[in-house]
């Protein structure tokens, strides 16, 4: 483990020489999802500041639920950003047959072989929304709630981590999985808002099988003292459900690895 | 006991058959349809501490496969591999801390990195002893000369410059066997020539194991005393490189320039022709039945002659008429 | 008159390539497809939900509101994506200098290819988009084939003024390798300044005016409008003018970019 985390600490390293050899690129990278998600907000703003409220939430809790999603999106962007394109850049071009050759394992080679630094603006975006929500709805900023709160931004994080691991393992049987993730993950957008405000069906498919949901609404709920009862804290089980199952996918595809021909 | 040890090692492919169109594509998807493609059959050889083994074959012979099933990249449908006693795909890790492994064709650094930092990674990978690494580096630095490339990032360098700098990351963490999937491919004569003597010193000051497969005759005649040749999928020949080289020994082969268009030519027995171009004949022989007076004085009588040469046999023309002669194994005969 | 035919000839077999091409990515283009009914879904749900305790949301009520909403949404994938990958990728593997060589016009045969897949994007979208709003949240699309076909040459328009903007954009990779970033930054400023995700008449004052100045609402705002119902065909004409102003503006800057930025490649050969 200790092992593990110096290597990583020296894959961080070099891929910062590697930013800073690039240095308009690290900021356009940066400030690219500064943008991004400043732009849905001032689009989100523009339209809320015309009704003080839907279906009972005001704008400060919807800026809650967004900047818990944006966070634990973050952590997927910084650190999972290559499962994305691991069937791409890796797999068809068989840049993947060193990470079997070397003795780590190729999962953590995989991901520590490009550290994406975009998400900085992921957690720019994400702390202001918290921070603002958290001081405008005179909510309690105290250990136990900060704690609260990275605990369940870290579940989300694994959440979003383990949903990207099992649509990027689908690329040990069809190549480029990029076509898969995309529609899985966009599912997240969904958990932005409030899951009350689409059809039933939605909300089950946001929290039982996509369940992007603990990454914003539930944990949002709670911090608003809303009676959800045991799901406020269900979060790390899911997270924990969801990535062992990832990883157990993804073993299976290495196994399934080049078996398509060459 | 063998380092490398291969038994009944096989290696199936399957692949869906695709129609075209939007149609196929969703039948595809729901009932596939399998074409199955045997790569590698019933595989077995042993390798010794030491030995320097070329591994050769047409394209699509099932080389590539094979050194994939031996690094611990691909599953073997059936059959075991065994290296320094470790299973290479279940205990992947632990076998991965002996092996090195170049890919001729890709690189293995980071392609953005300076030279330096990407073997400094590598070496924080395999954990090499700080103190060891400074030894190796200062050492390969000045056999591969690396100097003048140690600060230039991968994307930068020439092909020969990448083939070093993939050497010495393959290396340094002093891998007890090496695979080296066409190491000289596309390089120039001097390059090559410094690659050879770089593998032959580290073989024979560290007793390592080298596989090595190639379509370069010279780094098999340089470098390896045993050959396995391997065809559709099947061992064919694996023996001693004299061995070989003594049977077909006795072809010779004679180029005829002639002044006047060749028309057609009657050849004596125990020949063959080779090439025949309009003004140019390739006549390969058996000595052991003919001699190269005998062919010379046939042809004469028969075309106006220019100049001939008498041709020496390389292992080139060997391998590619036991390629093209299924046969010819018989001849040699096999061991293991 | 020969020229002319032998000009239609070549864009033609261009034409035919740009839809092989496509069809070629099948699995690509439905998983964008999925992506995006997912999110027109999503989309839809917040805006009723948005609607369900008011009539009216600066002077739209829901059915415009949605009719516009789900509109935008059609004419969305045509331009989300712009040309700085694109470039970024003719760079790299030195497509440039050697386009530069052909006989047809390099920025002329990337638009004709251009409009090909935006008109067989738009048609996908009409059935697939269309038809979730029409069974699913029961939104109405207009039926005056008038209308529809003012829509059409507006949108023409617009995505032609939209091109001659991401070939300027695109030309920005002449100088740096962060394509992914810069295409990130180009679709932000889209998503606010267009009209995809809202009417811009919702926007603060001081946006829209920024809006008006940037040419994204060209190619989403005004063509969405004017198929919406809530510009009316009487102000077709000038609407029609301002659009041939910024295309001709476009085109001009589009070339100057080009041309200026290609001596990069050729001064320090690639």
């Amino acid at each position: 483990m200790l092992r593990y985390a110096k290597l990583y600490w020296h894959f961080v390293i070099q891929r910062f020489k590697i930013l800073m050899e690039y240095r308009l690129n690290f900021f356009i990278g940066s400030i690219s999802t500064v943008l991004f998600q400043g732009a849905s907000l001032v689009a989100l703003w523009a339209v809320l500041r015309q009704v003080p409220s839907i279906q009972g939430w005001t704008f400060e809790q919807i800026l809650l639920i967004y900047g818990l999603l944006t966070l634990s999106k973050g952590i997927n962007h910084l650190f999972a950003d290559n499962l994305w394109v691991v069937g791409r850049d890796y797999i068809r071009p068989g840049q993947f047959d060193r990470f079997l050759v070397r003795p780590i394992n190729p999962l953590f080679h995989l991901l520590a072989d490009r550290i994406c630094h975009d998400a900085i603006g992921d957690f720019i975006v994400g702390l202001s929304l918290v921070s603002y929500a958290m001081v405008q709805l005179h909510l309690p900023v105290n250990l136990a709630s900060i704690g609260f709160i990275i605990l369940m931004v870290i579940s989300g994080g694994v959440i979003f981590i383990a949903l990207n691991l099992i649509t990027a393992a689908t690329s040990f049987w069809i190549m480029d999985s990029i076509a898969v993730t995309n529609v899985v993950f966009h599912t997240n957008e969904f958990a932005q808002y409030p899951l009350t405000f689409y059809h039933r069906s939605i909300g089950v498919l946001l929290t039982w099988l996509v369940p992007y949901g603990f990454a914003s609404y539930y944990p949002a709920s709670y911090l608003l003292g809303h009676a959800i009862g045991w799901m406020a804290w269900l979060a790390p089980l899911v997270a924990l459900v969801c990535i062992t199952i990832a990883y157990r996918v993804w073993v299976l595809g290495l196994r399934n690895y080049g078996s398509t021909g060459s | 006991m063998p380092i490398i040890d291969v038994r009944n090692l096989g290696k199936t492919y399957r692949t869906i058959e695709k129609e075209n169109g939007v149609k196929g594509a969703v039948k595809a998807l729901f009932r596939p349809q399998y074409r199955e493609k045997v790569a590698v059959h019933d595989l077995n050889f042993q390798i010794e501490a030491g030995e320097i083994v070329g591994y050769i074959g047409v394209n699509g012979a099932g080389k590539s496969t094979t050194i994939k099933m031996l690094t611990g990249i691909l599953y073997p449908t059936t059959g075991s591999v065994s290296v320094l006693g470790h299973d290479p795909q279940r205990e992947r890790v632990a076998n991965a801390r002996n092996i090195g492994v170049v890919f001729g064709q890709r690189s293995q650094l980071w392609w953005d990195l300076a030279l330096i930092e990407s073997l400094n990674l590598v070496a924080n990978i395999y954990e090499v002893e700080p103190s060891r690494y400074k030894q190796l580096l200062s050492h390969f630095s000045e056999v591969l000369e690396l100097d003048e490339i140690l600060k230039t990032p991968i994307r930068s360098m020439s092909l020969g410059q990448k083939m070093r700098a993939e050497l010495a990351a393959t290396f340094i963490h002093e891998p007890k066997v090496v695979y080296l999937d066409e190491p000289t491919i596309g390089l120039d004569v001097m390059v090559k020539q410094r690659i050879r003597e770089f593998i032959k010193d580290y073989n024979q000051t560290h007793n390592t194991t080298v596989m090595l497969t190639t379509h370069d005759l010279g780094d098999i005649e340089q470098l390896c005393s045993r050959v396995i040749i391997i065809d559709a999928g099947s061992k064919v020949y694996d023996g001693p490189l004299n061995a070989i080289k003594q049977q077909f020994g006795k072809f010779r082969t004679i180029t005829f320039e002639t002044n006047q268009p060749i028309a057609s030519v009657n050849l004596p027995p125990a020949c063959e022709q080779l090439n025949l171009s309009e003004f140019s004949l390739e006549v390969r022989f058996d000595r052991s039945q003919i001699s190269a007076s005998q062919v010379a004085t046939a042809v004469m009588q028969q075309l106006d002659v220019a100049d001939f040469t008498l041709n020496e046999p390389d292992l080139e023309s060997i391998i590619k008429h036991l390629y093209q002669n299924p046969t010819a194994y018989n001849e040699v005969g096999t061991r293991g | 008159m020969d020229k002319l035919y032998y000009r239609l000839r070549i864009y033609r077999s261009m034409v035919s390539i740009n839809i092989k091409e496509v069809l070629a990515y099948n699995f690509w283009f439905w998983s964008q497809i999925g992506a995006h009914v997912l999110l027109t879904i999503a989309y839809i749900s917040f805006w009723k939900a948005l609607y369900s305790e008011r009539d009216s949301i600066a002077g739209l009520d829901m059915q415009q509101t949605l009719t516009y909403i789900i509109l935008a949404r059609i004419v969305m994938p045509l331009v989300q994506w712009g040309y700085t990958q694109e470039f970024g990728y003719w760079i790299r593997e030195g497509t440039i200098s050697s386009e530069l060589l052909r006989p047809v016009d390099f920025q002329e045969r990337i638009y004709i290819g251009h409009l090909t897949r935006t008109f067989i994007s738009l048609v996908q979208q009409l059935v697939v988009v269309g038809s979730l709003a029409l069974f699913v949240f029961k939104i109405s699309l207009p039926t005056d084939p008038l209308v529809w076909l003012s829509f059409l040459i507006s949108l023409l328009l617009g995505c032609s003024i939209l091109f001659c903007f991401d070939w300027i954009f695109g030309c920005i990779a002449f100088y740096s390798t962060e394509v992914w970033g810069l295409q990130v930054v180009r679709g932000s400023i889209l998503l606010l300044f267009s009209g995809v995700l809202l009417p811009l008449t919702m926007l603060p004052t001081e946006l829209q005016t920024i809006a008006k100045w940037l040419p994204f609402a060209q190619s989403v705002s005004v063509p969405v409008s004017i198929l919406s119902g809530m510009t009316p065909l009487s102000n077709l004409g000038s609407i029609w003018l301002q659009q041939l102003a910024w295309l001709g503006v476009m085109f001009m800057l589009s070339r100057l970019m080009f041309n200026f930025s290609v001596r990069k490649i050729t001064v320090q050969g690639g």
